[in-house]
């Protein structure tokens, strides 16, 4: 939300730097997240406040660190539950870690979710204002980016039109097409690449390029090496929480693959 | 995998600052919470002929039917009963529909929480954007009653009605936020809340007049917040001024209900996103 820094004309420099992050995620169970407990606890004083003022912790990441400047595309790799979408969603600034730095400069869009913010009821036209709203865009800029974003879903009238009218394709279109219609500084991904039929395939893939090279920071996550290697020229493994190797993509993926055989 | 699994005490903490900021950015951000606060009360009458007029036509329905029928049980006067019924029932309205939401603001949110930084606060703007327009509806029905009873705002009374406005909105603005935070983290408060919120209609002079309790149970009634907070309102739109009691409870509510919500965001704000 924060305009570009100008210095002297010059645009100074995205920059990422987490430094020793770990990021616990406290579980709510049925029978923790009850006001009983937080009251019984009140009124039984010592001897079930010290167990009751625990609370069970997922450590989705331990000690990251990872220092990143404009220009930079990284790749973060691993398997399910290694903590890339926690990783992303920090970089976001969902999730505050409890220890640890997190130090971001720059105009962050995070494709995490392509539908947020979507709104089934509302026209098409009313979500793109929406949507641009809640990116911090203004009112001008707005009316700017309406007719390209019409143009590129190729929705047409359907645009005036209550979303859940739409086909799931349509909708995905939609959705895809106000993503992806502003530039932002550091671009957070998950996973998507390209949406819709094959026509349309291929030109989301096209704008998302675009949008990469347009991007002074790109975090990307990823199960293909094919994605990986094409977009990004830096990477992160990730496991159990851990960064396993951090450095050119090449040799991250030689061994991550090294390592598991079966996912090459 | 297991071994990522621990049980610890949670951490104390208190980070003021982002506190701040979050309160700050939210009320900046203006353009978000009204579009998104007027795109409730389109959303929930899209479709319908009447649209949020829905809103009017059964306030208006209840005010008109219950005013009648009530008057006559406690012998009141129409002239009397009914501009205060009318004017207490909205107020009421307004009140409790805040509280009862506030519960819901962060959990209905959760796509957003979890996906974008946007403030906190903005949740809890949007909530009093969409109820102050419910408001605004609710007052129409009122509106011939208090022309056919000749109750005559005065300048005075116009003042006292915005003050009390604001002050009104200030409060709502604070607890809300606190509210909506217990709300995520206990999932017991809602329904905890919706049967207190029930209880207090009866127990606040609403249906019936202040008047009619003993000087007892009146100066007990001095301490209720839905009494003072009703009167802020109330006395105002019948071209009374709210009592220096009503206004001093209400002055100390609102700057109590700010130091304590920015003391809990302090200490909480980094641990809704894992709440809801």
């Amino acid at each position: 939300m924060s305009p570009p820094y100008c210095v002297l004309g010059v645009v100074t420099m995205s920059t990422i730097k987490l430094s020793h992050v770990t990021l616990d995620f406290p579980v709510y169970g049925a029978n923790t997240r009850s006001l009983k407990k937080s009251l019984v606890s009140l009124v039984t004083g010592g001897s079930i406040k010290q167990e009751s003022n625990s609370v069970t912790f997922v450590r989705a990441l331990e000690n990251v660190c990872l220092e990143l400047s404009s220009g930079d595309t990284l790749a973060l790799i691993g398997h399910n539950g290694a903590g890339k979408s926690t990783l992303l969603r920090v970089l976001a600034k969902v999730y505050t870690p409890a220890i640890g730095r997190v130090k971001i400069k720059g105009r962050i869009s995070s494709l995490l979710d392509l539908s947020l913010g979507i709104d089934a009821e509302s026209t098409g036209y009313e979500n793109i204002v929406l949507s641009g709203l809640l990116r911090g865009m203004s009112k001008k800029d707005i009316e700017a980016n309406k007719k390209n974003i019409a143009e590129f879903s190729e929705l047409g009238e359907y645009l005036a039109m209550p979303v859940r009218t739409y086909s799931s394709g349509m909708q995905l279109r939609l959705a895809f097409s106000i993503a992806t219609s502003f530039s932002p500084e550091i671009l957070l991904l998950d996973e998507v690449m390209g949406v819709g039929d094959s026509s349309f395939m291929e030109k989301s893939k096209q704008r998302m390029t675009q949008l990469v090279a347009e991007s002074d920071i790109v975090v990307f996550s990823s199960h293909s090496n094919d994605l990986v290697r094409k977009f990004c020229k830096k990477a992160l493994w990730l496991d159990k929480g851990h960064v396993k190797a951090f450095g050119l993509v090449d040799d991250v993926l030689k061994a991550y693959d090294a390592a598991n055989p079966t996912a090459a | 995998m297991n071994t990522n699994i621990a049980t610890a005490p949670l951490p104390r903490t208190f980070h003021l600052r982002p506190a701040i900021t979050d309160l700050r950015q939210g009320l900046a951000a203006w353009r978000i919470w009204w579009s998104l606060g007027w795109q409730d009360i389109r959303l929930r009458y899209r479709r319908s002929q009447l649209g949020p007029f829905w809103i009017t036509l059964s306030t208006a329905i209840m005010i008109y039917s219950m005013g009648f029928l009530y008057a006559k049980l406690f012998k009141i006067d129409l002239s009397t009963y009914y501009p205060y019924l009318a004017t207490g029932l909205i107020t009421w309205t307004f009140i409790s529909t805040i509280i009862l939401e506030a519960n819901e603001a962060f959990v209905e949110n959760t796509g957003f929480i979890r996906q974008t930084c946007l403030p906190f606060s903005i949740y809890i703007l949007r909530l009093l954007t969409r109820n102050f327009i419910v408001l605004v509806h609710n007052i129409l029905p009122v509106l011939p009653i208090l022309i056919y009873y000749k109750i005559a705002p005065t300048s005075a009374g116009v003042f006292y009605l915005l003050f009390g406005l604001i002050l009104f909105l200030s409060i709502g603005y604070s607890f809300g936020l606190l509210l909506a935070m217990l709300g995520s983290r206990f999932r017991d408060m809602k329904p905890i809340v919706a049967s207190l919120v029930q209880v207090c209609f009866l127990l606040t002079p609403i249906l019936w007049q202040h008047s009619m309790l003993s000087p007892k149970l009146q100066a007990l009634m001095n301490f209720n917040p839905f009494y003072q907070l009703i009167q802020l309102l109330r006395a105002p739109m019948l071209g009374q001024i709210p009592s220096a009691n009503t206004l001093t409870y209400c002055i100390i509510l609102a700057i109590v209900g700010l130091v304590l919500m920015v003391i809990v965001l302090a200490r909480c704000r980094h641990r809704i996103a894992f709440w809801v």
